[in-house]
């Protein structure tokens, strides 16, 4: 597979104040809009809540912090638990007196948010430039090296699923798979109810469709474990 | 020191969640029963710091009632509290609560429809009944 480069963002998760609230919107407008194709990004708390790897994200990926204050706690957490960053970004400096008119709960959020989550986003979207054209691709992780096990690292993978003879997309399948496989969850009709239980947790599933879809989870579960297999049977 | 004014006040503590609606769920539930709770009864603390060992934040975690929201099973907040010291006295879960909803559109990362507020509400009002109830005892 070709190498595919991704910039990572850690976003302060800074819930006092607006600013955290601005720098996760800003955040998640690159990961979406401006550079969906080029980043990644993970809930920084996951370094201490999460297993190793989370914690190799900054090293497998050029990273860059967003604070919304000077204590800097996405660059200082980032830089403890996973990896120097690359770039650091404080809105307090970037974005200064317009801060003040800015709301960390979006029920109150108005025309100084927007344009404070769009001058961010676009500065933001400009380092990831820069690192791009900075780094050189073989340097970069693939974008199947990239699946660590938080759904919020990257755009959510999709997966589609047979269920009654209709295709159901069920966004983060092959990541809930990955995730049990790794668990050492075997195969077979002995994990249904826990594939069930995960899967509904981000799909709805209607009582009625329970068996429907208790079937197909098994079946596709299987043949993921199946290719898993058969990949790593297979020499680098 | 801790403030003595401070003493029954409970922290709620949201996840950082940043990939699904259920850590925006989380945070806006947190802001939701901070008001209806007011500053006297509740606050709530960035998660971050504790993640990045900040004294004064671990101090009131210890000190303090904590009550953690989380988004996802990663359970971020109230692994980060409970390795700061802190007791988490409520893990509030932000996905059990989506199953008392099943089917519903509850909105993004960054934007609740009008049923996703409809659920912050719902958890903020728990929560707000939950300190209030202990604050009795």
């Amino acid at each position: 597979m070709a190498a595919v480069a991704k910039v990572g963002i850690i976003s302060c998760s800074g819930e006092e104040l607006p600013a955290g609230t601005i720098s996760r919107l800003a955040t998640r407008r690159v990961l979406e809009s401006l550079r969906p194709q080029s980043t990644v990004t993970l809930c920084l708390p996951l370094f201490l809540a999460g297993e190793e790897q989370e914690r190799r994200f900054a090293r497998q990926h050029p990273t860059i912090t967003v604070d919304g204050c000077d204590k800097l706690c996405a660059k200082r957490g980032t830089e403890t638990y996973s990896g120097q960053v690359a770039c650091s970004l404080n809105l307090a400096e970037i974005l200064g007196e317009r801060l003040t008119g800015c709301h960390r709960s979006q029920r109150d959020s108005g025309k100084a948010d927007e344009q404070a989550v769009w001058m961010a986003a676009e500065r933001i979207a400009a380092e990831v430039d820069e690192l791009l054209a900075a780094a050189p691709p073989p340097t970069l992780v693939s974008l199947e090296a990239s699946t660590v096990g938080c759904a919020c690292s990257r755009p959510s993978a999709e997966g589609a699923l047979q269920v009654d003879g209709k295709t159901v997309v069920i966004n983060g399948l092959p990541l809930i798979f990955d995730r049990l496989h790794r668990k050492g969850v075997e195969p077979g009709n002995g994990c249904a109810d826990q594939l069930l239980e995960t899967v509904r947790i981000y799909h709805a599933i209607e009582p009625g469709e329970e068996g429907a879809y208790r079937e197909a989870l098994v079946a596709s579960y299987q043949e993921f474990c199946g290719r898993r297999a058969s990949d790593e049977a297979t020499p680098a | 020191m801790q403030d003595a004014a401070h003493t029954n006040q409970v922290l709620l503590i949201p996840c950082s969640g940043i990939g699904k609606v259920h850590g925006l769920i989380s945070r806006e539930a947190v802001y939701k029963a901070t008001d209806i709770l007011g500053p006297d009864q509740a606050d709530t603390v960035c998660l971050a710091l504790l993640v990045t060992g900040d004294p004064q934040t671990r101090q009131k975690v210890q000190e303090q009632s904590c009550i953690t929201l989380d988004g996802c099973p990663k359970l971020c907040a109230q692994k980060n509290v409970e390795l700061s010291g802190g007791k988490v006295g409520q893990a509030v879960r932000v996905y059990d609560t989506l199953k008392r909803h099943r089917g519903g559109k509850f909105g993004s990362p960054t934007a609740l429809t009008e049923e996703g507020w409809g659920v912050v509400d719902e958890i903020a009002a728990e929560v707000a009944q939950t300190v209030r109830a202990a604050a009795t005892r």
